[in-house]
């Protein structure tokens, strides 16, 4: 339940903004756990576990709507709300993206793609937003800068592990290029998913470092 | 430019039509320079340094108090008709100090002209109403240009079949308009309002800022209002007065309101002070 007072208001979607994303993340780790092993349980829980992060994302766009409508906020205030309503959309791909992963652990009748090296790669996407929401959190604008570069890293990485499924299709015999293709589609929506993680991540602290300096250098 | 300027505050003649500052978007049209006001023993303004441009809107805010309403009656010497009213440093009108000798302030504010917070027809017609500026300036009076002040403040088409009727008979936001139109019918180049739509309700105050919008095609408008949202939406610069008459702030409305410079405008135009 927010709170009634105005200033009070405004922590509150500050604090809550914050814990969305811990549960995001929380979530997108535990689909990066389940594709690395395999383990379709954990798998249907973050798929199941998606409309909360839905109706938590709705929840805080209705008080970012009502604090706009009401309040008519200004200044910090208002980069505040708007830097949030936008930083919640973030989060909430974040989530589909944890479940499209998820969904596709279910799916599957094979392990993830070697070539993805999933818990590396993925770990450093989820670590991006974690680090993004600190940001925001914490009113750092040196760290919403810093993300931007991590950014360049992951594509990197992200590049070498899309080469990597390609070479790999193309050393498989004959015999075995129907799973191949298969694993390998699987692989590289994967990898395609975990870079747009950290597209996100670079999102949320260019609309942090917009909010706390209002500076849009990052905004792109 | 300058000097047509000076030379007509002197003359009383109107020099520059509509069209040609129409042509000069940006050039400054009021400055001051370090002006002091005093009530008095009482310091009202303190070292005002600003410059108005031309056909925009310039937003003045700021707490009761702060000396924004002082500040826009300096700008047409309105507070020359107050005794104890004394004003020190350099107020410009096109270049032209208006405190200089030989400028006429009656001559300055059919440049300037203004619309107060409360409506105030005359208790005459609405016609009269608009040509009384004209009369009282030795202007000739012609249906077409009560019909064009009508237009320009919005209202020819709510009033144009009953002009004989009294201007007391029309609503608030009218009476509102009516006065604007009195204030354009004399072709001024700034209209300076002192909280305009303070005592509308929100139709006609909805119609006030659609018509200031408008009017900023063809005039200057400096406008002092308390209602910040309302300086939000229709001014191009925010002019951020706060207590002790002092300027804090003087930007594009939109940096003043989504990222001032100063933690003391930020406080006060988030509620934090003021």
């Amino acid at each position: 339940m927010a709170p009634t007072d105005y200033r009070d208001r405004l922590a509150w979607l500050n604090t809550e903004v914050v814990l969305l994303a811990e549960l995001v993340v929380d979530r997108y780790e535990d689909a990066l756990t389940a594709a690395a092993t395999g383990d379709r349980w954990l798998a249907e829980a973050v798929v199941d576990g998606d409309s909360e992060i839905n109706e938590r994302y709705l929840e805080l766009e209705r008080q970012c709507t009502d604090l706009i409508a009401l309040q008519q906020p200004v200044a910090s205030d208002l980069r505040l709300i708007t830097a949030s309503f936008k930083i919640i959309t973030d989060l909430e791909r974040v989530g589909d993206l944890a479940t499209n992963l998820a969904a596709r652990t279910q799916a599957g009748q094979e392990g993830l793609h070697p070539a993805v090296g999933i818990e590396s790669l993925g770990g450093d996407a989820a670590a991006m937003v974690e680090a993004a929401i600190e940001a925001y959190e914490t009113a750092d604008p040196e760290a919403c800068r810093a993300l931007a570069a991590r950014d360049d890293d992951l594509d990197g990485a992200c590049d070498r592990a899309t080469r990597r499924i390609i070479r790999s299709l193309l050393a498989e015999t004959d015999a075995d290029r129907a799973a191949a293709r298969t694993a390998a589609s699987r692989g590289l929506l994967t990898v395609r998913d975990i870079e747009r993680v950290g597209d996100h991540a670079v999102n949320i602290a260019a609309r942090s470092l917009y909010m706390i300096d209002g500076d849009d250098a990052l905004l792109y | 430019m300058a000097t047509q300027q000076s030379d007509s505050l002197i003359t009383t003649e109107v020099s520059s039509s509509q069209t040609e500052r129409a042509g000069k978007p940006d050039e400054t049209v009021l400055s001051s320079t370090d002006l002091d006001v005093f009530y008095g023993d009482e310091q009202a303004l303190e070292d005002i340094s600003i410059e108005i441009p031309e056909h925009k809107v310039t937003a003045i805010i700021g707490p009761s108090g702060c000396g924004k309403s002082t500040f826009l009656r300096c700008l047409n010497r309105m507070n020359d008709l107050i005794p104890a009213c004394e004003v020190e440093g350099e107020l410009r009108f096109h270049g032209t100090d208006v405190h200089a000798d030989g400028v006429d302030p009656v001559a300055l504010r059919r440049k300037i002209g203004m619309v107060f917070q409360k409506p105030n027809p005359f208790p005459k017609t609405i016609y009269e109403n608009v040509a009384y500026g004209l009369r009282v300036q030795d202007k000739e009076v012609t249906d077409e240009i009560v019909e064009e002040a009508l237009r320009a403040a919005a209202l020819w088409d709510e009033v144009k079949n009953k002009l004989d009727e009294s201007g007391l008979e029309l609503s608030g936001g009218q009476q509102q308009r009516l006065c604007i139109a009195r204030a354009i019918a004399p072709d001024p180049e700034v209209i300076l309002m002192d909280e305009p739509a303070s005592a509308l309700d929100p139709v006609a105050t909805s119609k006030i800022e659609d018509l200031i919008a408008a009017l900023a095609e063809e005039y200057t408008v400096v406008i002092v209002t308390h209602n910040m949202q309302q300086a939000a939406r229709i001014s191009d610069k925010t002019a951020v007065f706060l207590t002790g008459g002092r300027l804090v702030e003087f930007d594009d409305t939109k940096t003043v309101f989504e990222n001032p410079a100063h933690d003391r405008v930020e406080e006060y135009i988030t509620g934090k002070f003021g």
